[in-house]
């Protein structure tokens, strides 16, 4: 089974409790720059009196193809076996940013060391049952991980439910 | 990378990382919601915190505060060892002291004032957390002095003033049942995120949400009808809505002539409101006002969440509040399945936990009666009739003018002096007062101020009781060791209790509080503590003992069950036994200026209309205080990962007034008042409304309270006008750092 993340964009309120429990579950040192390995975003459009606003937490996506991984010129980034995380190997990194380049949503961070540094999916907490941090700590449940199938279908379910004119 | 280490680098709890899992709550955020703690505990030390899955609280999750946990717990300005003032106030200039010495300075210094000025020149304040209380309200009155007051002296206590003039108790929203919501001034997804699955299931389910506020929040942005009112105008949205429900005879008559007082004047009153005049005062489309009132008033039942401050926090501000829930009882949505629904208060500030506590008789020892006047008694007696504790904002007033009695020391716990408008004048006059002692978890700036400092810890360290309407209940237990020196805030009261001599556990069978003190000198009542607990909760059937049987916290056993319309049995507790739309308390202080018993709408004193002339000046409405999802108050800005979410002091400015002042985002820029200015950053964003500008309070680097005068504070509540007066903003120099300036 592959995981995914999944964000409800109608649940997302933008309160970045999911930034901070990563920044804890890695024990990330930031400095003035934004090495954070979830971020979230405020997207307004209108103006006023029709302004709105929306919020996206984004962190790494870890593609099925993933462009970062064919990318790599060291083999430092790679695919891990049961949870199909993207990962990177930071003793085979050479800071050398052809994952930047090569990532469709700009997540490759550099920490001081200079090499790539990103969110691996918790996935020894998936190895053990616990979901990742950032999903955990949803206060509304927008941000969830499984498999995108199974996601999926609960996306439909609701889309069904909306169609059928139930809620 | 071994599969060991990778467990241990993941906190993986369990024998082979020995990494152990103990439950706690979290009270960075201390209003009501307290969350459930999983401590990851590894050596002794919190490696990693998670939300409790069994508190039905928080339910497993947090917000980005209290996902913040560690750096809150270990940092590096955290007080380690009690400490003594060696040079000028404001110098920070400490040096480490015993407990013992701390202690004996501190009663000394008690015992001599009380001696020569009486009791009651002493001051005790308490601010977050709120567990202490109880506790320190007690030490207060045995000690003799009526001046025991809270940073509830500006946050929530003026709202629950509008509702207990109007019904006599405050009626909580009850979302389950609720078929329409409205919610004024309130953006539960950054402030009580433990309400967001809550409000988007409702959502979800076909709930119609109207939100007023003058703010896009995101709740606004989930609302079928957004009220984007212009700062300091809710009094006149909320008497147009009445309006509208009366003229469209949308009002629950049985109701309103079976139980009310005063309601032909309300609606005389009322009338006055058209939707024409209230769009022109309140910037809100005329037929969108119309629309929420018809919404609220015809969908049976509606619920109205009121925040705890915004509405109040206005120079008319209980005026406001007042006209706003009427509607409550206009609509026949007081005390019914769906709609606002009473409970009895049971333990800090919680109410409808399904249990009553002896909380009430523990912190009043005696009466009001035997006691000398309090703080504020003469300059706000609706406050003063209402509230069981003084109005600290009158301090500056009385220590300038020594009137009634002068004031000549301070026991602060988590004082902030950056709260009160003004800040630079009450800490002007806080700094003459002869003894002043800090008790906080951080070197603070209020700490620098103090002759004597002592370390409290957080809520990992020690033990706390809490309850939730959940009909749920914890009792925590110390996750990891005191930090240095540092003890509870309440072994710190029952010790000065002792050293004082007070007959502190006058209800516990024993004049003398159970207690030790470690050889470094440091106060351990636990025993006492819980003996408290035990007496205080002997109403509700619940036992310290039981409690700690379920770390995780329990359901309260036999929970109180909800009722409705409890009105019909016994009346409202109003003096008229009805639902007050013309309050029979208020009417006994018409003659005070800005006090009348209907709820009159009037402008704030500074705004566009009030005052013209500085608005020409200073065109822009300066509205403090909302809100960030990474804050809370001042108590997360020293955390890395808290402040890298918003690293400046910024204000939020509306795109199109920066186009026209030539500034961009990021720029540096000043907001300026007669009283002062500062510098902070530009945030473009069109949260805000054209002509507002928005300033988050409490940076030490740009501290907005110094642009308020110490008097703009409504007469009913003595609240801050910290919603809405005027500023000027201009762009400065790039270079330019954040600052504050301040005109005496």
């Amino acid at each position: 089974m592959s995981h995914a993340f999944y964000l409800d964009l109608d649940r997302c309120t933008g309160c970045m409790a999911c930034a901070v429990a990563c920044m804890d579950q890695n024990d990330l040192e930031l400095g003035a720059e934004p090495t954070a390995w979830r971020q979230v975003f405020t997207v307004e459009s209108g103006t006023y009196p029709e302004a709105r606003l929306r919020y996206v937490s984004l962190a790494c996506m870890h593609c099925e193809d993933a462009p970062c991984l064919m990318a790599c010129p060291t083999g430092a980034i790679s695919r891990e076996a049961g949870t199909r995380a993207v990962r990177v190997n930071a003793e085979l990194c050479i800071g050398c940013h052809s994952c930047s380049i090569a990532c469709p949503f700009g997540v490759p961070r550099f920490g001081k060391d200079g090499t790539m540094q990103k969110c691996d999916l918790c996935s020894i907490r998936l190895e053990n049952g616990m979901e990742p941090a950032c999903v955990r700590v949803c206060p509304t449940k927008a941000l969830r991980q499984g498999d995108p199938n199974t996601l999926n279908q609960d996306v439909e379910r609701k889309a069904a439910e909306r169609l059928a004119g139930s809620s | 990378m071994d599969k060991l280490e990778r467990m241990t680098k993941g906190k993986i709890p369990g024998a082979e990382t020995g990494i152990e899992v103990r439950k706690s709550i979290c009270t960075i955020c201390d209003p009501t919601t307290q969350c459930g703690l999983d401590c990851y505990v590894k050596e002794g030390r919190i490696v990693k915190v998670e939300g409790t899955l069994e508190n039905p609280q928080n339910a497993g999750t947090l917000c980005a505060k209290g996902a913040a946990q560690r750096q809150w717990v270990y940092h590096e300005d955290r007080l380690r060892t009690p400490l003594k003032r060696v040079g000028p106030r404001g110098s920070g200039q400490m040096v480490p002291i015993s407990w013992t010495e701390a202690l004996d300075i501190i009663a000394e210094n008690l015992q001599t004032i009380k001696a020569e000025s009486g009791p009651e020149s002493v001051i005790f304040y308490c601010g977050y957390p709120k567990q202490p209380r109880p506790f320190l309200q007690r030490l207060a009155m045995l000690y003799g002095s009526p001046n025991y007051c809270t940073e509830s002296s500006a946050c929530a206590t003026a709202a629950a003033m509008a509702w207990r003039l109007i019904y006599g108790q405050v009626g909580a929203p009850e979302l389950a049942k609720a078929k329409c919501v409205f919610a004024l001034g309130r953006n539960p997804f950054h402030a009580n995120t433990t309400m967001s699955r809550h409000l988007m299931d409702a959502r979800d389910r076909g709930v119609k949400f109207i939100v007023a506020d003058p703010r896009v929040t995101p709740l606004a942005s989930i609302a079928e009808i957004h009220l984007q009112l212009r700062p300091g105008t809710d009094g006149a949205l909320a008497l147009a809505m009445a309006n509208v429900i009366i003229s469209e005879g949308l009002h629950d008559r049985e109701f309103v002539s079976e139980w009310t007082r005063g309601f032909d004047e309300f609606r005389t009153y009322a009338s006055e409101f058209t939707l024409a005049r209230a769009e022109e005062i309140t910037g809100v489309p005329a037929e969108k006002i119309r629309e929420a009132a018809v919404l609220y008033a015809t969908s049976k039942p509606a619920a109205m969440m009121p925040s705890s401050s915004p509405v109040v926090h206005h120079v008319h501000g209980v005026q406001y509040e007042r006209a706003t829930l009427a509607l409550v009882g206009l609509t026949g949505n007081f005390d019914v399945p769906g709609g606002n629904v009473p409970a009895p208060p049971s333990w800090l500030h919680v109410s409808g936990a399904g249990f009553v506590s002896r909380e009430h008789e523990f912190e009043m020892p005696r009466p009001w009666s035997e006691l000398p006047p309090r703080l504020g008694q003469t300059r706000f007696p609706v406050w003063t009739e209402m509230v069981n504790e003084c109005q600290s904002m009158d301090i500056p007033r009385q220590i300038a003018t020594g009137e009634p009695y002068p004031l000549r020391a301070l026991v602060g716990f988590g004082m902030n002096y950056r709260l009160w408008p003004d800040s630079e004048g009450l800490l002007a006059a806080v700094k003459k007062l002869d003894f002043i002692v800090d008790v906080d978890l951080f070197a603070t700036d209020t700490s620098r101020y103090a002759d004597i400092v002592l370390p409290t810890c957080s809520s990992l360290e020690r033990s706390e009781l809490r309850c939730y309407p959940q009909k749920y209940a914890i009792y925590t237990t110390p996750v990891i060791e005191p930090l240095g020196e540092s003890r509870s805030d309440t072994d710190i009261i029952f010790a000065l209790a002792q050293k004082l001599g007070l007959d502190y556990q006058v209800f516990l069978d024993g004049a003398s509080p159970p207690g030790a003190y470690h050889p470094n000198g440091a106060p351990d009542f636990t025993e006492a503590f819980e003996a408290s607990l035990d007496w205080i909760l002997e109403p509700s059937g619940m036992t310290i003992a039981e409690l700690k049987k379920h770390p995780a916290g329990m359901a309260v056993p036999d929970p109180i069950p909800v009722t409705y319309k409890k009105y019909q049995k016994s009346g409202f507790s109003t003096p008229s036994g009805k639902m007050e739309f013309s309050s029979a308390i208020l009417e006994k202080y018409a003659d005070y200026p800005g006090i009348d018993s209907l709820p009159l709408y009037t402008e704030p004193p500074y705004s566009p209309v009030a005052s013209p002339e500085r608005f020409g000046d200073y065109p822009f409405v300066l509205n403090t205080g909302a809100r960030l999802p990474m804050f809370i108050h001042s108590r997360t800005f020293r955390l890395p990962w808290t402040r890298s979410l918003r690293r400046d002091a910024a204000a939020d400015l509306n795109p199109a007034d920066a186009q026209s002042l030539g500034i961009a985002q990021g720029d540096r820029i000043e907001l300026a008042t007669p009283t002062g200015s500062i510098r902070v950053r530009a945030n473009l964003t069109h949260m805000v409304r054209p002509g507002v500008v928005h300033m988050f309070h409490g940076y030490p680097e740009a501290d907005v309270n110094t642009l308020l005068e110490g008097d703009y504070l409504d007469a009913i509540s003595g609240f801050p006008g910290y919603k809405a007066s005027l500023c000027a903003v201009r762009k400065v120099a790039p270079g330019s750092a954040a600052a504050t300036e301040v005109k005496r």
